[in-house]
């Protein structure tokens, strides 16, 4: 009973969890500019995603390792400070991504300039560190993130039409600006798959103490869970593509963004916008400023854990809160949150293969997965896209950074 | 007596104290000469400063440095000789409690600002 609850709970969760800065940004911007034909880049990050998390969990589960812990046994730290430099390098720009977004969630609800918000953000978000449990943190926010189905009922209430719906599941050329729409898809997919996710997730395993006879639940609330937080994100590119395509609205800030809702919720349109993206930032900053501190205690052996006394985990304590510090310092700059993003997605997937290639060699040795190790078509599957999408992110990024 | 590879099952494996209290990750493995006889362990580190050093010396140095700022160089790295180790598994177990070694000098360090701050 108790594991049907997990499940229950854990898909609910991923599907309140699984908008932040970044799919809310790239989403609204790929309807806005390119309608539904962006759909298929959604439908295919949002499989790879529940396919890594699937096999992040049961690499904790049955190795009773998360992947820091694991990469650092398996390749030693020669090898690992790449991975680990890419990865606290990629959340520090997306923790400062996400406390700027929770920033302009709350000048959206009072008109304050979003810059005076940065800092009381940033304070939050290392409160919630500091007091809080992994359960009130994962599932709180999880909770608090199904505000974000407005986007899918507003979706629904629009009424778009069905077969344009799933002719974009399928890739196709753009008509116009081709760098463009390359660059959304690799932004598309730094913002579904961010690296944090999974090692947060591997963590999380551990957290909860899931066995290796619990694979099932591990399996079941990551494809489920994931799948159904995609539609979210779907939700999200048809609105806009419903509401700013038509009326030519660029989305380049969030203020724009923010109108997709009023056609259909009218003068509660921007407060549960700002609801939504408030809701989503402030949760991932938590989730990235502790996977951060996760991935650097695992590294070096200290003790962690979000439900252990922080008094006994002073180093992994310390540690979150230089993150939350310097992600909040970066945030107070005054960086455009959104332009900040978009940058940062299009890096995560730049530097994915050297977090993902070292995990699938640990999905595939038996020493740490013993019998469950990975199918060919999941390692071809993800090594695939993975190098693919840095391909194109190595190409499209400078185009873009270059074309303003 | 089974077989042990230095690099897969010593190096870089977490190490744990008589009551399972994590003490950091294998560093460096430290080999002595014997006369006339092949290299054998005689210890492991834990530390900034081993660690860094197998990054590449400068690294090492700055990390020695660092330490020695704020006065935790005492003890450390922590050399452990192989005759405390007690059994080498999913993690490396040694016969002595983490109050023996100065490898949670850090943790002992912020330990009460942490307890001030969280309230616990």
């Amino acid at each position: 009973m108790s594991a049907i609850v997990d499940v229950v709970l854990g898909i609910v969760t991923s599907i309140g969890g699984f908008i932040e800065a970044g799919s809310i940004s790239t989403s609204a911007q790929a309807g806005a500019e390119f309608g539904f034909q962006l759909l298929w880049a959604i439908a295919i990050a949002t499989v790879m995603l529940a396919v890594m998390i699937e096999m992040s969990g049961r690499l904790a589960a049955v190795s009773r390792r998360t992947i820091d812990a694991a990469v650092r046994e398996r390749f030693g730290i020669s090898f690992q400070w790449v991975p680990l430099a890419a990865e606290l390098g990629i959340d520090t720009l997306l923790l400062s991504a996400e406390i700027g977004g929770a920033a302009i969630a709350v000048k959206l609800l009072t008109g304050i300039g979003f810059l005076w918000w940065v800092a009381p953000v940033g304070l939050l978000v290392w409160l919630i560190l500091m007091l809080f449990g992994f359960s009130v943190i994962e599932y709180g926010f999880g909770l608090l993130g199904l505000v974000t189905l407005s986007f899918v009922y507003a979706a629904y209430h629009l009424r778009p039409p069905t077969h344009d719906l799933v002719r974009s599941l399928a890739p196709s050329m753009p008509h116009h600006d081709l760098v463009r729409y390359a660059f959304l898809s690799v932004s598309i997919l730094g913002a579904t798959v961010s690296p944090y996710l999974l090692n947060f997730y591997s963590s999380g395993t551990i957290e909860e103490k899931l066995t290796e006879k619990e694979l099932w639940v591990n399996r079941t609330t990551a494809y489920l869970g994931i799948c159904f937080g995609g539609v979210v994100s779907m939700g999200v590119l048809v609105t806009s593509a419903m509401v700013l395509g038509p009326k030519q609205i660029i989305v380049d800030s969030y203020d724009q963004a923010a109108l997709m809702l009023v056609p259909v919720f009218h003068r509660w349109g921007i407060a549960l916008f700002a609801c939504s993206l408030g809701v989503g930032c402030l949760g991932a900053a938590v989730e990235i400023a502790i996977n951060a501190a996760y991935a650097f205690s695992q590294a070096l052996g200290w003790s962690w854990g979000a439900n252990k006394a922080r008094s006994d985990t002073a180093r992994f304590s310390a540690a979150f809160t230089l993150i939350t510090l310097a992600g909040t310092l970066i945030a107070l700059l005054g960086f455009d949150p959104l332009r900040l993003t978009m940058i940062s997605l299009a890096l995560t997937v730049v530097i994915m293969p050297v977090i993902v290639l070292p995990f699938l060699a640990l999905m595939n040795d038996d020493r740490y997965v013993k019998t469950h190790t990975n199918s060919a078509f999941g390692n071809a599957f993800l090594a695939g896209l993975t190098l693919l999408g840095a391909l194109l992110a190595i190409i499209v990024l400078p185009l873009e950074v270059l074309g303003g | 007596m089974g077989e042990l590879a230095l690099a897969r099952d010593l190096q870089d494996k977490r190490v744990v104290d008589r009551n399972n209290r994590e003490l950091g990750r294998v560093d460096r493995v430290v080999l002595g000469e014997t006369p006339g006889g092949p290299p054998r362990v005689l210890a492991i580190e834990i530390g900034p400063s081993a660690l860094g050093a197998r990054l590449h010396p400068v690294v090492g140095r700055i990390a020695r440095a660092l330490e020695h700022i704020f006065r935790l160089e005492e003890g450390r790295p922590v050399r452990v000789e192989v005759d405390r180790i007690e059994h080498i598994q999913d993690s490396v177990k040694l016969d002595l409690t983490a109050g023996e070694t100065a490898a949670l000098a850090v943790e002992q360090r912020l330990r009460p600002f942490v307890k001030r701050l969280s309230g616990g």
